[in-house]
């Protein structure tokens, strides 16, 4: 058996090269996941590590994270260790740098000795004594902060002044602060200061009560684990992208087995015939399934790894403060994704093993056992996938009008496996339903695509899969989206808003905003300056019936109650020392009224009131506030900047909320890329698969298109039956999985969204959807291009006396 | 007008059984004995270097027009070889072919195609009929590539040959379903249904028992004799090359 072993590897290593590549990819896949996930756990360490580098012990407390030692046994405990103990902490105070003050700034220590100094300069040098300082340098960028500035530090008695002589990065989150300075100078803010672990040069001695000291590697673990939780659950969420690929994998290859040995049979049987025994055509099968599965793994395990490292080293280019550096291999992973793709792959050679052995040896002399025309599939079995479906279909109904989360799941799962093993039947329907409309090529390959209902439904499953997850991502991502903008609009219904406390915005100003490239529409919002009790200075109050113009809250937030003014609480730094519900005494010129205060946000420093309210506080009513609705791309900052010289002159400020939108648009469209990448590599090996189905039944009817060329079909006919042929089983998977994710999508909405969103509504993205669906569909299309060519360069000739 | 190469010597029309001569048939009846192929000293030769086997060596050939002619000679000889080339299936090395005044060397694939599809017609050995297709379909399917709707003439023409070959009651069913001779038996009336100018067989009773091979054969036969058909058929066997008008046996690559 070892030569026919071996022998039927080397016929046969280009039939495998689909199903290497595909359990290849999906291998490559969880090795990624684990290259990066051990980077970022590396990085994290090497951070978390940095202030314990030279540490021999860390002291720190007993029941973490529930108990905390007294900073004033910490601080004797390090006092008496010396230049041996790092005690690391901070303190949370307020800080005045130039004329800003910073009500909560962390105030952490830094060494004198090099040992412990943790934190790398970035430029300047260290502060080595009392009234110097360094801050970080991301601080120091937030805040204006630069060499050389006075820092006030503290309040009242406590107040220090220090000088910043540089500035330096703090790796380190537990022990990360904005502005770090000696030892001995922290102690003046003892009372405020909060130390969580000391760092020990040789022996501790005796510890601060409800202290316990550990190896610095142990105490890295311990804190780690809470901020690896975080690593660990993108971990697991990268890690069921990747179960997804492995199963598509595991169906392209089970197909990719179940045709080879279909191809085979007659081999099988004859070698049954010559006197081999069930279990040795058995070994030889799966032997080959093994070995295709260990190179593969190999294959893709070395493929992940080096993948891995590039991105992580693309990574560190394109945005160098990603927590993640290069680590050793994980060898569990590697194990593991080795492990699981030579298990999917011995594992998805079983069942069409099993059909190999039922071949009796008398197989090997009826002709065509291999190419017969049409597997049947047995009601039975339709009726049992029947069951499933309905199944799933109730308990989705049931989801859907009781809300249960686990009841969607199950249904979705019940219903999506049903149609899995409906596949035989529904697929090949599907399949012929537009039959005619290629002419007599496109009726040969809708016949081609659906003589086989297992073959074909298990292609269109693997799919099936990557589609529906995709379009049901997207259709929930959409919706989800199309949630938060409102709820977000609520809170900034206004893009930009000018406010002027002093005259009124003029027609040219107002002009010239609508000229401001990125401006879509703007309006001039009629008010007046007033007094308002309780508030600094003059303060505009406007009336805007027009809101809805530009706000993207439908103008909502200006159809205020007469007798309220709504007050923009976040524009004021540090509230407006006003409550909502308190009454206040608005006061224009001679006239006033006593309002009521609501809060709200999003259009700057002006109090909005009732066109009535308006009316009766002022008689001419003058612009006060240019709203603008910013053009779809328009780039927040540039747009701020610009609107921003044009406020400056007349004395008014820039309200930009635009910058909440772009911050949320790029988190979200991070996301959306990320799920769809992830889903992608499913979608490839599916196509993968496409393309092996169609190569190897190609390998198969070499004789019939060597027939119908001997007819007369010409090789661009040839080429375009199969181009045909893939066009529509990847059409067919895709518009069926299509409807499912819509489907899975809105009953995910009905179920989760619905519930605690009653103002979200479903929203499908037709024009993502569409895109999906060309792309998946073209892609089949490409995917028949190499054998379409093969297919096609054969003579009639050879292929007639092909066997 | 017997001689002129431009006439075509047959039109489609509507098909009418065999007593009742239609045109097309009274002509080619009338240019019996004219040429409908001729292959000019063809050279084929398969394989490089050590491994060449030169399949044919210099063939000359002309088939008679109207006439069933049968090749025959021991296996390897090059019968299939010298048919493919005659067919427009495979490309000779070396020498001509001319079918119906068409110099077959002269084409590029497409062409070819073209040309098959037009004027010749195939049975073969086995694996004649594609298995998804049901055999009213299968004999259609010439036709149907020809990018021709296929109308109710050329499915009436379809059931009357599958009528004469006496399969009509198995119109319906798919080949699978088939036995070995009605097969071959739809093969014939596929090859028949574009009324090619050749209708080639490649060892058509191979497969057949005698009873059945003697009904395929006789098929054959009456296509050349009351259809005007030009018939070649390769067989080694010599009981099936009674049948024939016509013997040309091959050795060797060459003619004997
Ligand atoms: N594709 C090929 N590659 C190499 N040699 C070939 C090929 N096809 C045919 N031959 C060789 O060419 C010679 C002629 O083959 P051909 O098939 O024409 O013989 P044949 O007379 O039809 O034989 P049979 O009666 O067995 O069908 C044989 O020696 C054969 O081995
Ligand atoms: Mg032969």
């Amino acid at each position: 058996m070892r030569t026919v072993f071996l022998a039927s590897l080397r016929t046969h290593l280009r039939r495998h090269v689909a199903a290497v590549v595909a359990v290849a990819t999906a291998v490559a896949f969880v090795v990624v996941v684990g290259v990066l996930t051990a980077g970022a756990r590396a990085a994290l360490i090497e951070r978390l590590g940095a202030p314990y580098r030279n540490a021999d012990l860390v002291v720190s407390p007993v029941g973490w994270p529930a108990s905390h030692m007294k900073p004033e046994d910490v601080i004797a405990f390090a006092e008496r260790l010396g230049e041996n103990a790092s005690a690391i902490g901070r303190a949370s105070l307020p800080l005045r740098a130039g004329g800003r003050r910073i009500p909560e700034a962390g105030v952490g220590p830094i060494s004198t000795v090099e040992r412990w100094r943790w934190q790398p300069l970035e430029s300047g040098r260290f502060a080595v004594r009392g009234g110097e300082a360094v801050a970080d340098v991301h601080f120091a960028l937030a805040n204006d902060v630069s060499i050389g500035d006075r820092l006030v530090i503290g309040e009242g008695a406590a107040a220090a002044a220090v000088r910043v002589v540089g500035l330096v990065e703090s790796p380190s989150p537990p022990a990360q602060a904005d502005v770090y300075v000696t030892w001995p100078q922290l102690l003046r803010w003892r009372d405020r200061l909060h130390l969580g672990s000391v760092a020990v040069r040789g022996e501790a001695g005796t510890l601060p009560p409800g202290g316990k000291a550990q190896s610095p590697e142990a105490f890295a673990e311990e804190r780690l684990t809470a901020v690896q939780n975080q690593v660990d659950s993108v971990g697991v969420m990268l890690l069921l992208f990747a179960g997804v690929a492995v199963f598509v994998a595991a169906v392209v290859v089970t197909n990719t087995f179940a045709i080879l040995f279909a191809q085979r049979l007659r081999d099988f049987a004859l070698l049954r015939c010559v006197g081999a025994t069930r279990r040795q055509v058995a070994r030889s099968v799966r032997l080959e399934a093994a070995a295709v599965g260990t190179f593969a793994s190999l294959a893709g395990a070395v493929a992940g790894a080096a993948l891995g490292y590039g991105l992580i080293a693309a990574i560190d280019l394109v945005a160098p403060d990603t927590p993640v550096v290069a680590a050793a291999p994980p060898p569990s992973w590697l194990l593991g994704g080795v492990a699981v793709g030579l298990v999917v792959t011995v594992a998805a050679a079983w069942s069409p093993t099993r059909r190999v052995l039922r071949v009796s040896p008398l197989a090997a002399l009826r002709p065509d056992v291999a190419a017969g025309p049409r597997t049947g599939v047995g009601r039975a079995r339709a009726a049992l996938a029947v069951l499933p479906a309905a199944a799933g279909f109730a308990l989705l109904a049931a989801a859907v009008m009781q809300h249960g989360v686990a009841l969607m799941l199950a249904g979705g799962g019940a219903l999506f496996a049903g149609v899995l093993l409906l596949g035989p039947v529904l697929v090949p329907r599907l399949i012929r339903l537009p039959i005619g409309l290629f002419g007599p090529t496109g009726r040969l390959a809708a016949e081609n695509a659906a003589r086989n209902p297992r073959r074909t439904a298990t292609t269109a499953a693997a799919l099936l899969v990557g589609v529906t997850l995709t379009t049901a991502a997207l259709t929930g991502m959409a919706t989800w989206r199309a949630a938060l903008d409102e709820h977000i609009g609520g809170r900034h219904p206004i893009d930009l808003a000018l406010t002027s406390a002093k005259g009124p915005v003029g027609a040219d100003v107002l002009d010239r905003v609508r000229r401001t490239p990125g401006v879509e529409r703007a309006i001039a919002v009629p008010g007046a300056v007033a007094r308002v009790s309780g508030l600094d200075g003059p303060f505009p109050v406007v009336a805007a019936p027009a809101a809805a113009e530009v706000a993207r809250d439908g103008g909502a937030f200006a159809q205020v109650e007469p007798g309220t003014i709504k007050i923009d609480f976040e524009a004021f730094r540090s509230g407006p020392g006003l409550r909502p519900g308190e009454q206040v005494t608005v006061r224009v010129g001679e006239r006033q009224a006593r309002l009521r205060v609501a809060a709200g946000s999003g259009w700057g420093p002006a109090g909005v009131v009732a066109p009535q309210t308006l009316a009766a506080l002022t008689g001419t009513p003058e612009p006060h506030a240019v709203w603008v609705r910013a053009a779809p791309g328009a780039d927040p900052a540039r747009l701020g900047g610009d609107l921003d010289e044009l406020a400056d002159p007349i004395g008014a400020t820039i309200e930009n909320g635009l910058r909440t939108w772009e911050s949320l648009d790029r988190q979200l469209s991070v996301l959306s890329w990320s799920v769809l990448g992830l889903l992608a590599v499913a979608i490839v090996i599916a196509l993968i698969g496409v393309a092996n189905t169609l190569g190897l039944s190609v390998l198969e009817r070499v004789r019939e298109h060597a027939l119908l060329r001997a007819l007369g079909l010409t090789r661009a006919g040839l080429r375009r039956t199969l181009a045909i042929e893939a066009l529509l089983l990847s059409a067919t998977a895709t518009l069926l999985g299509t409807v499912l994710g819509v489907g899975f999508a809105w009953s995910g909405y009905e179920t989760v969204i619905r519930p605690a969103l009653r103002e979200a509504a479903f929203h499908i993205p037709w024009p993502s959807l569409g895109a999906v669906v060309l792309a998946t569909t073209l892609a089949g299309l490409l995917a028949a291009v190499l054998p379409a060519r093969r297919a096609a360069r054969v003579t009639p000739a050879a292929g007639l006396s092909f066997d | 007008m017997p001689g002129d190469a431009t006439a075509r010597p047959y039109e489609r029309g509507p098909y009418r059984p065999v007593p009742q001569v239609d045109t097309a048939t009274a002509v080619r009846r009338a240019e019996q004995g004219t040429v409908a192929a001729a292959a000019r000293g063809l050279t084929k030769t398969y394989g490089l270097g050590d491994v060449r086997v030169p399949a044919l060596r210099g063939v000359d050939l002309d088939l008679p027009r109207g006439r069933f002619t049968a090749i025959m000679g021991p296996s390897g000889s090059g019968k299939s070889t010298l048919m493919h080339c005659l067919a427009g299936l495979d490309r000779p090395d070396g020498g001509t072919v001319a079918v119906a005044g068409i110099e077959l060397t002269s084409l590029d694939d497409d062409a070819l195609t073209i040309f098959r599809r037009e004027h010749v017609g195939f049975v073969f050995q086995a694996f004649n009929l594609l298995p998804m297709l049901t055999a009213a379909e299968n004999i259609l399917l010439p036709l149907e590539l020809g990018g021709q709707r296929v109308d109710d003439a050329a499915r009436e023409r379809a059931r009357m040959l599958a009528e004469i070959l006496g399969v009509a009651d198995r119109l319906g069913h798919r080949p699978a379903e088939l036995s070995g001779g009605q097969q071959q038996r739809v093969a014939i009336a596929r090859a028949l249904i574009t009324r090619p100018d050749l209708l080639f067989a490649d060892e058509p009773t191979g497969n057949l028992d005698s009873a059945t091979s003697t009904e395929v054969l006789d098929h054959l036969r009456r296509s050349a004799h009351e259809l005007g058909q030009t018939v070649v058929m390769v067989t080694h066997d010599r009981d099936a090359a009674a049948y024939a008008d016509h013997v040309v046996t091959m050795r060797d690559g060459r003619i004997v």
